[in-house]
């Protein structure tokens, strides 16, 4: 919890209004009655800053957080009822920064240690989301063990991921406090954002600087960056592309009757409205659709019994 | 120039502020109450008032077709926009965290004291959107607006008790009837995330003011704590937005000489610098002990029935008051509660996971009779049967307790139970009602995450009234009385059951096609070696 809550401040900091954050924390750490510490959350054994603060919005929490929920606000199919504050109300000129962590494994990433989201879900997430120009670029960064798996299998253009750990390694915890009883905070984590306490908004540092930054021997396994579908060289993409909310003023060309001062592409951001018609019909139509396949996929299985059965006996 | 800038700008602020101040179109007063508690709690009250004059609640009528633009200055406007989106009479929305005691900490100042969240609305009918339609908006809006889980209060715990909720305000006469729409979430929490968004609908945040007393370091800790959001028309008068905090605070559990004092300073942990310039009154109302020597500081501005008050607008600041005792608290042998005419007691007993019993003990304090409605809102998890309903008065079992009951049975998977029933306690009597419940066999996927843990029952109602000579119940004489919650251990599956049922299917069908396939496919013959081999 103390991982994302670090990676929500830090983003807040470096300029991106809740507007343009969800957060989704399936636990009620902060105020539960057995936090010795009520309404704060600590990333360091001596306590010394408070990540939950005095200021923060939680978009979904404890049962919302489910895989169904996050996949929803990826692709943005969701009931007109739903309100802005619940959506990701990106466009094609977009960046998004997705950070998850919690337990996982080979390909996958637990969730309420209940379900489980797979490295194909994400992927064919993050494809829907290309198709529907909901992004311009996306960084993906996870926080688990064997993480790396976790992006192994993206195949949209335009998405850097990066992770903690490799295959068949754990990713460990950074700093145990001993008032609290539990380690606070993982320490691929941790060493991302002490390298981002440097960063400011003006700040032209760039993602290899902080893919080099991680020290192999600290953090006890081998952090892994996939840019290969990511069409800039590393070393000419900011941090604040993806961190910061940096205003940029784009002055157009005297012919066009209104000079528009545009934001430049930011992390979960715009909005752009899908009419809710055509969401629910979308979505009705896929549900019809995976019905009829149901019933093709039984019909297949029980003429493949059927021809199983015919085979053995024509053997015979 | 830029000297001059700088000094134009506070003075255009104070301007605005004034014309605020002048225009009188809207409100906004705040008020702090502070009781010191039989048991050596202390209980604040926060409430932030803010009243549009002459307004009045859009008719679902109008719903279709363009709406009033809205300009606000002291009104939250984020809140006006779903009120107006879904034509909303009347909200109440409460989000409390721990059991609030009747019997040691009286009648508290809000009456929506049910743990969990709570939220119930009173909206016209006639538009082309249902009701319902809007009653899911809304609930989704405000889930929305206040960061809490409030699109789980849907159709499986919604419910429309109108004669324990009566609007508090007034409803406008339109052509078709208001209806009351009522769901509770026992098991939904309140933390800072809540507060933030509360904060935001003020018009000087927690900036200055009263509301800068509002940390939330040491309201989360406190051993009881709630907010309300309640939004009412009066006729005549306009539409009344209040926001309330509520927190029980323990002065004994942080100070070592188990003395009864508190200050701004120890209970919040902050004092006032500033008032909030465009609250129109901005008082702090402290209750003075009776019968025990005490000190406070500063001096209040008034002292009325053992009830100091403070004008935060006028005091220096900044204000830090201080309520002192010279002697140690002893904790008292008996508790008194004259504000609550019973106290209540709810169980549900049985360790069966298929049955179970609910039983409700409620003690009349009071020595002549008093009739309550009782209510059951719940889920259908849990199911009545009504026939084995006992009444045992002071241990004897006793008809005529009950009269006036509703009753809608609950629908598997999909509606509430609706129990409702006019109890008349006799004087000075303990009545005990038992009934026995079912409780549900879940599906696979409508268990949460954490199955084990049990399912979280919204708290009963109880609203006392007074009967007329017709037979009609009056208006209550006083606010609602929440019992506590119960938790309920439904049967849960092995969960890792699926999978253990699928490996053992898949090795069953592997063995035994691979058996017959070999079986089948295989050709058996007699080999025959010579006898001279053999040796």
């Amino acid at each position: 919890m103390a991982n994302a809550l670090g990676m929500y401040r830090t983003v807040k900091r470096l300029g991106i209004p809740d507007s343009n954050i969800i957060l989704m924390l399936a636990d009620d750490a902060s105020c539960n009655s057995r936090n010795k510490f009520p309404g704060s959350v600590y990333a360091n054994p001596g306590r010394h800053l408070d990540l939950y603060g005095e200021n923060i919005e939680v978009d979904y929490r404890g049962y919302e957080v489910t895989v169904e929920n996050f996949i929803r606000v990826l692709t943005g199919r969701m009931d007109p009822s739903v309100p802005r504050s619940k959506r990701l109300l990106s466009d094609e000129r977009s960046n998004i920064f997705v950070y998850m962590t919690g337990h996982g494994g080979n390909e996958f990433l637990k969730f309420q240690d209940n379900e489980e989201i797979s490295a194909f879900d994400i992927a064919d997430a993050f494809e829907q989301m290309y198709q529907k120009k909901r992004y311009n670029e996306i960084f993906f960064m996870i926080d688990t063990c064997q993480a790396n798996t976790m992006f192994s299998k993206l195949y949209s253009p335009n998405i850097l991921a990066t992770g903690s750990s490799g295959l068949g390694e754990n990713s460990y915890s950074h700093a145990n406090d001993n008032d609290i009883g539990v380690a606070v905070i993982d320490a691929f984590t941790h060493y991302v954002l002490e390298f981002m306490e440097e960063i400011n908004k003006t700040s032209t540092v760039s993602m290899q600087e902080l893919f080099n930054s991680i020290d192999v021997t600290k953090i006890n396994s081998h952090p892994g960056v996939r840019s290969d579908l990511f069409s800039r060289p590393l070393d000419k993409t900011r941090i604040t592309d993806f961190f910061g909310g940096v205003a940029q003023v784009e002055i157009l060309p005297p012919a066009e009757p209104l000079v528009a001062s545009e934001e430049e592409p930011e992390p979960e951001h715009r909005a752009t409205f899908h009419p809710p018609a055509r969401l629910v019909k979308s979505e009705s139509s896929i549900a019809s659709w995976l019905k009829e396949q149901k019933t093709l996929r039984s019909w297949a299985s029980v003429s493949l019994l059927a021809a199983g059965v015919g085979w053995v006996l024509s053997k015979k | 120039m830029l000297l001059g800038y700088r000094l134009i700008w506070p003075a255009t602020l104070l301007h605005l502020c004034l014309a605020v101040l002048g225009s009188q179109s809207e409100l906004f007063t705040e008020k702090l109450t502070i009781n010191s508690l039989q048991d050596g709690k202390v209980a604040s009250k926060f409430t932030f008032t803010a009243l549009l004059k002459g307004a009045s609640p859009r008719d679902p009528k109008t719903l279709d077709g363009e709406d009033e633009s809205q300009h606000y200055t002291l009104f939250p406007l984020a809140l006006g926009q779903i009120l107006r989106e879904y034509g909303v009479t009347e909200l109440h929305l409460t989000l409390n965290a721990g059991n609030w005691n009747y019997d040691r900490w009286g009648y508290p100042g809000e009456s929506g004291v049910g743990t969990g969240a709570e939220l119930w609305a009173w909206m016209g009918d006639g538009a082309s959107k249902t009701v319902d339609e809007r009653w899911k908006g809304l609930r989704n809006a405000l889930a929305g607006l206040f960061c809490a889980s409030l699109g789980s209060l849907d159709e499986l715990r919604t419910t429309s008790p109108a004669e324990s909720f009566v609007p508090e305000g007034s409803l406008p006469r339109w052509d078709a009837a208001h209806q009351i729409r009522h769901a509770s979430l026992p098991s939904e929490h309140v933390c800072t995330e809540n507060l933030t968004p509360f904060l935001k609908l003020l018009p000087c945040k927690s900036l200055s003011g009263i509301a800068s007393l509002l940390n939330p370091h040491r309201l989360f800790d406190a051993d009881w704590h709630g907010m309300g959001v309640h939004v009412l028309w009066h006729e005549g008068e306009g539409v009344e937005v209040r926001l309330t905090f509520q927190a029980v605070s323990d002065p004994l559990r942080s100070l070592l000489g188990k003395k009864q004092d508190w200050s701004f300073q120890s209970l919040y942990d902050r004092t006032i610098h500033r008032a909030c310039p465009v609250a129109q009154s901005s008082e702090v109302v402290v209750s003075l002990p009776t019968n025990a020597v005490y000190a406070i500081q500063p001096e209040p501005h008034a002292v009325e029935r053992n009830l100091a008050v403070y004008d935060v607008n006028t005091i220096d600041k900044p204000l830090n008051i201080r309520l002192i005792w010279p002697d140690p608290f002893t904790y008292p042998l008996e508790y008194h509660s004259d504000s609550t005419p019973f106290s209540v007691k709810r169980m549900l007993r049985g360790s069966s996971q298929a049955w179970g019993q609910l039983s409700v003990v409620i003690t009349n304090h009071r020595s002549t009779e008093v009739k309550t409605l009782y209510l059951e809102t719940m889920p259908w998890l849990v199911q009545f049967y009504l026939h084995t309903i006992q009444t045992r008065v002071n241990g004897v079992i006793k008809d005529g307790v009950f009269s006036n009951l509703t009753y809608i049975p609950s629908v598997p998977h999909s509606r509430p139970t609706t129990f409702q029933v006019l109890l008349t306690l006799p004087p000075k009597s303990t009545v005990e009602i038992t009934m026995e419940v079912t409780k549900a066999f879940l599906r696979y996927t409508e268990h949460p995450p954490d199955a084990q843990r049990g399912w979280d029952l919204p708290p009963a109602v109880f609203t006392p009234v007074e009967v007329m000579e017709n037979g009609s119940s009056s208006p209550p004489l006083m606010g609602r009385i929440y019992s506590s919650t119960l938790l309920v251990d439904l049967a849960t599956p092995d969960f890792s059951m699926p999978y253990n049922v699928i490996i053992f299917t898949c090795s069953v069908v592997a063995f035994s096609f691979g058996s017959i396939f070999n079986l089948l496919t295989r050709k058996f013959a007699v080999l025959r070696f010579p006898p001279d081999n053999a040796q």
